[in-house]
């Protein structure tokens, strides 16, 4: 790979190469406080390559590729090529990883106890967590929550915040530093795009674990509505919102079926953001 | 009567070590070891799991055992039920044809 960058996120590493200096060069922009793989060896490799080899210099397009593909993994313009990077290492992540039990989750720290949010792209769970990271709150990811089998623990695996559509001028409004942004996606798969940094203590503090306290199942654009969320109902949701739950055999069970026993769920629906954040406060001070 | 009684499926338990068996506030999570397969079971099927042992039970005997624990309403659909969930886990290997 003629570009290449490497880079630590949470207890994972990745390698990522590109023919193209742009969609490097801009990573390493957003990713400048990520520390480099330990021993410089990365877990995960992540090449974007032109589709055909020509296509590098007429109408580039970045093909996604990896230890672990997808054979639909779509082609995209090299204007995307940033969001390709993105999407090439939560393939890898979502494909390969065995060390932990991975739940499509967004996740926040406070006092060393946290709070899990997963839901369907569009459910606000990114941008919740985007706000509280904020909001005193540690930011520890919005794609991935990564449970350990062996302690029950969380381990962060904070990437880029992956901001959508609207989701884009609310947190503009409340971070400052416009160096944390990447920039602007327009007309990609899922509407307008743009990636905003965690802020550096969540990024000092990746490879701290949590104790998971509250599991919150959110729903943006609907009035308010709180609704306890049973053990049964929450592991089934929670084995179709994990990639590797039948990866990891008896090991997933034992983790996946702990934690439901233990950990409090609620399924929360919000019309806006600050509602969302009132009903966080709300069920997390309940929890003392 | 003697005839049908006799051609009754009779099912046993399979080993202990095979299944773990974790019961949530409203239903029963089961890890069948061989096949790596996880199920979400709800009543009566604990409860069949409980009663049956490395003994082979048919359906009435396993209706007499539950019977003394539970309120199972009219008999012969009880049997019926019972006969069907037996099969049934018995397809997804989680108790074995005697």
């Amino acid at each position: 790979m003629k570009h290449r960058i490497a880079l630590t996120i949470g207890p994972a590493s990745f390698r990522i190469g590109a023919a193209w200096r742009a969609p490097v060069a801009r990573l390493a922009a957003l990713y400048h406080d990520y520390p480099a793989p330990p021993g410089g060896i990365a877990d995960f490799t992540v090449r974007l390559d032109p589709v055909r080899p020509w296509r590098r210099y007429i109408r580039p397009s970045i093909h996604i590729t990896g230890d672990h593909g997808l054979a639909d993994a779509a082609p995209m313009a090299l204007a995307h090529g940033l969001l390709a990077a993105e999407m090439g290492m939560n393939l890898q992540m979502a494909l390969g990883w065995r060390r932990h039990l991975l739940l499509h989750a967004a996740c926040v720290e406070k006092d060393g106890r946290a709070l899990l949010m997963t839901g369907e792209s569009g459910s606000g769970k990114s941008t919740l967590a985007a706000m509280l990271g904020e909001r005193g709150w540690r930011f520890m990811g919005d794609e991935f929550a990564l449970l350990d089998p062996a302690t029950g623990a969380v381990h962060a695996f904070p990437r880029l915040i992956s901001l959508k559509n609207s989701a884009i001028a609310a947190m503009e409004a409340q971070v400052a530093d416009a160096a944390r942004f990447g920039p602007l996606l327009r007309g990609t798969a899922k509407g307008d795009i743009r990636h905003l940094r965690p802020r550096a203590d969540a990024i000092a503090r990746m490879d701290r674990p949590a104790t998971p306290a509250l599991l919150l199942f959110p729903r943006y654009g609907q009035p308010v509505d709180i609704r306890p969320v049973d053990p049964g109902e929450c592991f089934m949701r929670l084995t179709q919102a994990s990639t590797n739950y039948t990866a990891l055999g008896e090991a997933g069970f034992d983790c996946l079926s702990r934690f439901v026993q233990t950990i409090p769920a609620q399924a929360i629906d919000f019309p806006d953001g600050n509602s969302a954040l009132a009903l966080v406060d709300d069920l997390w001070n309940a929890l003392r | 009567m003697r005839g049908a009684m006799t051609s009754l499926p009779h099912y046993r338990a399979i080993p202990a070590t095979d299944l773990v068996i974790r019961p949530l506030a409203d239903i029963t999570l089961l890890y069948h070891r061989p096949s790596g397969q996880t199920h979400m079971v709800a009543s009566p099927v604990p409860e069949i799991l409980a009663a049956l042992g490395a003994h082979p039970l048919d359906s009435h005997a396993i209706h007499a055992r539950l019977a003394t624990c539970y309120d199972l309403g009219d008999p012969d659909e009880a049997r019926a039920a019972i006969a069907t969930h037996l099969a049934e886990m018995a397809a997804l290997g989680l108790i074995r044809a005697a």
